[in-house]
């Protein structure tokens, strides 16, 4: 037989063939060009193959296969986390505008809770474990930039911290000790103050009191001395007074302030 | 299958649920083995999820997901070669023999016995093939690019395969016939 009428034959079984094909496959039995018998042999071949049965596959197919998924998954978000925090690192060091970094980050991070709302508690604590790493690593960075109302919105970032890492507080008291705003200083003793039970910060802003030069944030460190009831701190009040010409009305107030810490 | 490459790995499930079985069916009627059906069924998932990323959406599904399970297949004969082991068949029977509870067997059952034996004796490409095209609804074209091999060559193998496997059931229907 022609491989012409091998293929017509193919299709023919598949239910391939054009109302004008059927026609020509007639044409062919009917002048004996494929044999009839043979022909109606392997039409009827072909339907009893739905003969061969094969059984069910085992359940231990599906339990391995759903146990190989969830493994599967496991591995993918972790790596999701890693390569989030990794990228969001690298953003942050090498970051030139602030603001666009921080709406990113929190663009980012709202996405990555909603994917991650059916995850179970302990990814859950992992996440807001990165994501407090996230908050200091940003408020760190945009505390660095040159821009003062970033250095502010730093500074309010820490109040979102529930707790804050050394690196955190080290970054809040340079900035208390040498920026040139006077209203990213006070917020950084507002900042400070949510931590003043940590010897860390008590050191360090009680170091900055002979440091200020202005009134307002000396007055502003005074009240948290008072708040936190820092006594040590009058001797640097004390210094202040001593060694720099205070304004009348700032004068009165450190003195006040060593009377009731005294 | 696209949503899983987009990393959304549950919809992976849904894959598993519609395709399983067919997946299954083509194991089997190629090996007759079940544990190993099962083992390969594993293993086609298992490389879908490793080259997930190479997913391009063009073509049918099923022909990927086919070509899959067939380089399964071959990967699985190879290293079987490789080790020297020989295959250890389901309920005991080596493809290609007849079983001895076969004369007590209805003419229905002989009949499926005939076929099985039948399909077994094919050479592979020609088995798969039939198997392809009769039990998993796969078109020429698709069988083709699985092959890969043009269409026409497919459709030759299928009507040489059904030709050698009327003339194997004729063989063997003689043969036990007459004893």
């Amino acid at each position: 037989m022609s491989e012409k009428n091998e293929k017509l034959i193919a299709d023919y079984l598949q239910g391939n063939l054009s109302e004008e094909d059927k026609l020509k496959v007639e044409e062919l039995l009917a002048k004996g060009d494929i044999d009839f018998i043979d022909f109606r042999a392997m039409e009827q071949l072909h339907d009893e193959l739905d003969l061969i049965q094969v059984p069910e596959p085992s359940q231990e197919m599906s339990n391995r296969f759903y146990t190989m998924l969830e493994g599967e998954k496991q591995t993918t978000r972790v790596s999701l986390v890693e390569t989030i925090r990794e990228k969001l690192v690298e953003l942050l060091q090498s970051v030139t505008m602030p603001r666009l970094a921080y709406a990113f980050v929190l663009l980012v991070i709202g996405g990555f809770i909603g994917t991650q709302l059916n995850s179970g508690d302990s990814e859950i604590e992992q996440l807001t474990s990165e994501m407090q790493n996230m908050r200091e690593m940003m408020m760190v960075s945009m505390l660095e930039g040159p821009s003062t109302t970033d250095q502010l919105r730093a500074v309010n970032i820490s109040a979102q911290l529930p707790t804050a890492d050394e690196k955190a507080i080290r970054a809040l008291l340079f900035t208390l000790d040498n920026n040139e705003s006077v209203n990213v200083r006070v917020q950084a003793v507002e900042a400070l103050s949510r931590w003043g039970n940590l010897p860390l910060v008590q050191e360090g802003m009680v170091r900055s009191i002979a440091r200020q030069e202005s009134d307002i944030v000396i007055i502003t460190l005074a009240d948290a001395m008072v708040d936190l009831g820092l006594k040590n701190s009058a001797n640097e009040f004390q210094r202040l007074i001593d060694e720099k010409d205070l304004a009348g009305a700032t004068k009165r107030k450190v003195e006040n302030t060593i009377a009731i810490l005294l | 299958m696209m949503k899983v490459k987009g990393g959304d790995l549950d919809k992976l499930g849904l894959i598993y649920e519609r395709y399983n079985r067919s997946l299954y069916s083509f194991f089997y009627r190629k090996t007759m083995q079940s544990q190993l059906s099962e083992d390969l069924v594993q293993s086609v998932f298992e490389r879908m999820l490793k080259y997930r990323t190479t997913y391009s959406g063009t073509g049918a599904f099923t022909t990927w997901m086919f070509s899959i399970a067939r380089n399964a297949h071959i990967d699985h004969y190879r290293k079987e070669k490789r080790r020297g082991e020989d295959e250890i068949l389901d309920e005991e029977r080596i493809a290609g023999d007849v079983p001895p509870e076969y004369v007590e067997m209805d003419e229905r059952n002989q009949k499926k016995v005939m076929l099985e034996i039948a399909l077994n004796r094919l050479d592979e490409d020609k088995k798969e093939v039939v198997i392809m095209s009769r039990f998993e609804g796969l078109r020429y074209h698709e069988i083709a690019e699985i092959q890969g091999v043009t269409e026409s060559a497919v459709k030759v193998r299928m009507f040489r395969a059904m030709k050698e496997l009327k003339q194997i059931v004729t063989t063997l229907s003689e043969e036990y016939s007459n004893e």
